[in-house]
């Protein structure tokens, strides 16, 4: 039992705003008291908050692991020590499995959720989840360019249809996933056949009988019916490239009247010719989020430094491995998707990189609604998770955003409006709100992101500081699950997290449709598809449906 | 518990069947190396443990393996490429807590380990990727027809298969898939690099020198079929990784599918040799964030492939024990100085085995234990035991044996 006594509470789902106010904390719960001989940590003048939730990340899995290979270089300047609590590790933009839970839990966050696993290869994702502790992780699972996925599309006649609602709570079930994931529908299928780019949401998937814009609407109908705890999340076409706004904008409208999100935006706000100089359009894609009130959205800020571009839009990949000379890797997963690595640095003289930076600031400056429009780097592609109170700074301290605009390329910033009258300086309320209660409510989870009776006890205290980046990046206690995690700011515990995953019933009839199915297309067995084994998927907590939810 | 209406999972290869039948001493589908590799472990040829070359009880051996291990202060751990993902993270885990060097045993047993991918990444693809698109499939200097039996079969690239898509090996040997093939290339052995490097050249449009039968012409037209292809894929293993000097060769294989990524899409797949070489290589990288040669006697992992193999470092008398989980250092490292005591773990009886001071005969994983490997093409493979084996698998054993050493395997 704990008390966590007389700090500053920021917990914009319950509406507190800075209140002083006690947490008490027993069983791994936020209760309303503990008894007076309770563990009590004086939180006088510090900030108490809920754990940080990362709404998409890239943390485990083959291609995070496929990415650890050709990042050598940097693992070698940053190795982590193990000691009494710790196993060691390697880190840089791609840290090793416990040193990725180590680091999180130092910036006071405790739920991470990977925003890309093939579902062929859960098993793999969910060996190394085990491994990364201090977090609650879940995964949403790549299903946008699954053949089996196109065949029960093109049966439904383009649409959705109670067989691929199934298929799709199967899928879940057989993975442990919390959601599902679409990148670039179609994206995969011409990269593999080597014929580029679809430039169109209505351009058929090669022969496979099916439109980008289908397969879209399909799976979003199919998640919005099932009442997933996180509705689809759409990385949409174009990443990446000049004009691609006009595509995200499609996307939207294909998307309307039922729930999805929108993954690192910032990464699909481009105006322009596709092979020009990209151009600003957050101001329109701020306007269609607020027009759009079921969408959500993670930003997918770019920070400049080193980054590992991870991505199952391999086609992107190839782009940037042909901008430099770096070392590139690209996975093909049958049935499934694609992958691409390349390592890569953002700098701010680069007009591209600055103006991604610049609209990154835009798209949070501008967002009337920070529950809907929340933090991400899209880690690690738009930089690393370690960057996050940079970022939080840039948000919360005028004087200091003014300064690293001015060093940045001139021309890519005058193509913004950060320049113009964007004063807008972040409360502490509206940190809390994108980094730990937005994410939370985006993903369904109702335990977390906030400290209400009855929410997971994961709690950061941090000192009130001037220099917002030093406060965030240095939090001096961290409860996770109940459990003091972070003493007086050493990591003096670090135990396993419990695996977030959907609780979405299915007609096991369904097995008969995907057996020969599988049968067909996969190289591997049907029956060794799904994940059962005990210490992959234990402990973790079920998120149900929206219409099975007390 | 056994599970006997699935068909079993095999251990003999990269390639992890999933489908095959096990009735006594043959198997279906018929493969030599699946063969030996059921008949040798479905029964037990090892006592459950052995110090010094005697049966042994079981506690008595742990205490002594748990006895060399503390008392060691550069262990090495290796093998795992033979044994589950489970086993491999319960070994990582206590070579973080010994400080021990790890090296897993299937880049050292096949060559194809990660240097050149390190140095500039690599294109991959799954199994079901080349049989599904690859139209055209080089197979460069290795014999899958006999290494890796259904290989070709499960490609769909077996003369009754594939149809109008094309066989071509790279050999200059008269083996069997060079039998098969649709063109047959003859290179010497020596001329690997040459080779790259005269398909890279005509990849440019330069001019190269011949090399054996890879003409400047049959180079261009070599270059030219794959570039016609929508999806190709190259095929390499040991042939031209495993002598000194390979990570050069593969480098230069990569550098030629990055060149012609420009017009085709071009893959490649490493001919892995054990079943979980890829995962073990999979569960260090996880782990420590290299993928071979991770010495963690600073506290902290250090890879320099080279200075920090297992091979250089025994050579250097600079191993004082050796836990060996289902691998043969002293065929396949050239040797474990005598006095240093062998920590052994196996299902099978090997020269390693001989030499232990202290064996604990486990049950394999896929026969008489369950566990996940992660087949050459990295797909991990969920293998149930088909056998009830009254012994524990390599991961019961390793957590038992971190429990004499105080504490659990896996701290965080």
């Amino acid at each position: 039992m704990l008390r966590i006594a007389g700090g500053r509470v920021h917990d914009p789902a319950n509406g507190v705003d800075g209140a002083v106010a006690d947490v008490c904390i027993a069983d791994g719960r936020i209760v309303a008291d503990v008894p007076g001989h309770a563990r009590r940590i004086d939180a006088r003048g510090m900030v108490v908050m809920a754990g940080g939730v990362d709404v998409h990340a890239h943390i485990a899995g083959p291609a995070v692991n496929a990415a650890r290979r050709v990042l050598g270089g940097e693992r070698r300047a940053d190795v982590a020590m193990r000691d009494r609590v710790r196993r060691s590790g390697t880190g840089g933009t791609v840290p090793s499995s416990f040193v990725t839970g180590h680091r999180y839990a130092l910036l006071g966050y405790t739920t991470v959720i990977d925003a890309a696993i093939a579902p062929l290869a859960a098993r793999h994702a969910l060996a190394e989840l085990r491994d990364t502790p201090l977090i609650d992780p879940g995964f949403l699972i790549l299903l946008g360019d699954n053949q089996v996925v196109y065949e029960l599309i093109r049966e439904a006649g383009g649409g959705t249809s109670q067989t691929l609602r199934d298929a799709v709570a199967w899928w879940l079930e057989s993975t442990g996933a919390l959601g599902v994931k679409l990148v670039n529908p179609g994206g995969a299928e011409r990269w593999k056949r080597g014929n580029g780019r679809l430039t169109s949401l209505d351009e058929p998937v090669n022969e496979l009988g099916v439109t980008p814009r289908q397969v879209l609407d399909a799976l979003a109908t199919a998640a919005h019916e099932l009442g997933l705890p996180h509705p689809v999340h759409v990385h949409c076409h174009g990443l990446g490239v000049a004009g691609n706004a006009r595509t995200t904008l499609d996307t939207m409208r294909t998307l309307d009247g039922r729930r999805a999100h929108l993954a690192h935006l910032q990464f699909h706000a481009y105006g322009g010719r596709p092979g020009g100089r990209p151009r600003s359009r957050a101001v329109d894609l701020v306007d269609a989020l607020k027009a759009q009130p079921e969408l959500t959205a993670d930003v997918g800020q770019v920070m400049f430094g080193p980054a590992t571009t991870i991505t199952a839009d391999a086609q992107i990949s190839a782009v940037l491995r042909d901008s430099g000379d770096a070392a590139w890797i690209s996975a093909d997963t049958e049935v499934e998707t694609g992958c691409g690595i390349v390592p890569y640095t953002y700098r701010p003289s680069s007009y591209t990189h600055a103006l991604q930076w610049g609209i990154g600031l835009e798209l949070f400056l501008l967002s009337p609604d920070p529950w809907r429009l929340v933090l991400s780097t899209d880690h690690p592609n738009g930089g690393s998770f370690l960057s996050y109170p940079r970022l939080i700074r840039l948000l919360m301290d005028r004087e200091y955003r003014n300064d690293q605009l001015r060093r940045a390329n001139e021309a890519a910033i005058r193509r913004t409006v950060l320049l113009d009258d964007l004063h807008r300086e972040y409360s502490l309320n509206e940190i809390a709100i994108i980094t730990r209660a937005g994410p939370a409510r985006q993903l369904g989870l109702a335990d977390k992101g906030h400290l209400g009776v009855g929410a997971d006890a994961d709690v950061t205290v941090y000192h009130d500081r001037a220099d917002r980046e030093e406060m965030f990046a240095t939090p001096r206690y961290v409860i996770k699950g109940g459990e003091v995690v972070i003493d007086d700011g050493d990591l003096v515990a670090a135990p396993r997290g419990r695996l977030l995953r959907a609780g979405v019933a299915h007609d096991p009839e369904i097995e008969r449709t995907l057996r020969p199915a599988f049968e067909r297309r996969y190289t591997l067995g049907f029956d060794r598809y799904a994940v059962s084994e005990p210490w992959l998927l234990e402990p973790a907590r079920r998120i149900p449906a929206a219409g099975e939810r007390p | 518990m056994p599970d006997r209406g699935l068909p079993a999972g095999c251990g003999g290869c990269g390639c992890v069947c999933d489908d095959v039948r096990v009735a006594g001493a043959s198997i279906s589908p018929a493969c030599a190396p699946g063969a030996a590799w059921f008949s040798q472990r479905l029964e037990p040829a090892l006592p459950p443990s052995r110090i010094d070359g005697r049966e042994a009880d079981p506690d008595a051996a742990l205490d002594a393996a748990a006895g060399i291990l503390a008392q060691a202060d550069t262990p090495l751990v290796y093998g795992l490429a033979r044994t589950s993902v489970e086993a491999a993270r319960s070994a990582v885990g206590l070579a973080d807590r010994l400080g021990a060097l790890v090296e897993p045993a299937g880049a050292v047993r096949d060559g194809a380990g990660g240097r050149a991918v390190a140095l500039r990444g690599a294109s991959t693809a799954t199994l079901g990727e080349i049989r599904d698109r690859a139209a055209t499939v080089v197979v460069w200097r290795e014999d899958p027809l006999t290494t890796h039996p259904r290989l070709l079969e499960r490609l769909r690239l077996d003369e009754a298969q594939r149809g109008a898509r094309r066989l071509v090996v790279v050999d200059d040997r008269e083996t069997a898939t060079a039998r098969s093939a649709s063109l047959h290339l003859r290179v010497p052995a020596t001329g690997d690099l040459d080779g790259l490097l005269a398909l890279r050249a005509a990849a440019r449009g330069l001019p190269a020198r011949a090399v054996g039968a890879l003409t400047a012409q049959a180079a261009r037209r070599l270059v030219d079929e794959l570039r016609g292809a929508q999806n190709a894929a190259l095929l390499h293993g040991s042939g031209l990784a495993a002598q000194p000097g390979g990570h050069r060769r593969v480098l230069a294989l990569h550098e030629l599918v990055r060149d012609l990524s420009d017009t085709c899409h071009l893959v490649t797949l490493a001919l892995r040799r054990d079943a979980n070489a890829a995962g073990a290589e999979d569960v260090l990288t996880w782990q420590t964030g290299f993928p071979s040669a991770v010495d963690l006697a600073s506290g902290a992992p250090r890879s320099f492939p080279g200075p920090t193999s297992a091979a250089t470092r025994l050579r250097a008398g600079e191993v004082d024990a050796v836990l060996s989980v289902a691998g043969d250092p002293v065929v396949e490292l050239g040797g474990v100085p005598a006095g240093v005591p062998i920590v052994a773990l196996d299902a099978v009886e090997t020269a390693t085995t001989r030499a232990a001071r202290v064996v604990f005969g486990t049950a394999a994983v896929g026969i008489g234990a369950a566990g996940t490997v992660h087949r050459l093409d990295g797909v991990p493979v969920a293998l149930h035991a088909v056998a009830a084996q009254a012994r524990p698998g390599d991961d019961e054993l390793l957590r038992a044996l971190a429990a004499r050493l105080g504490g659990e395997a896996q701290g965080c």
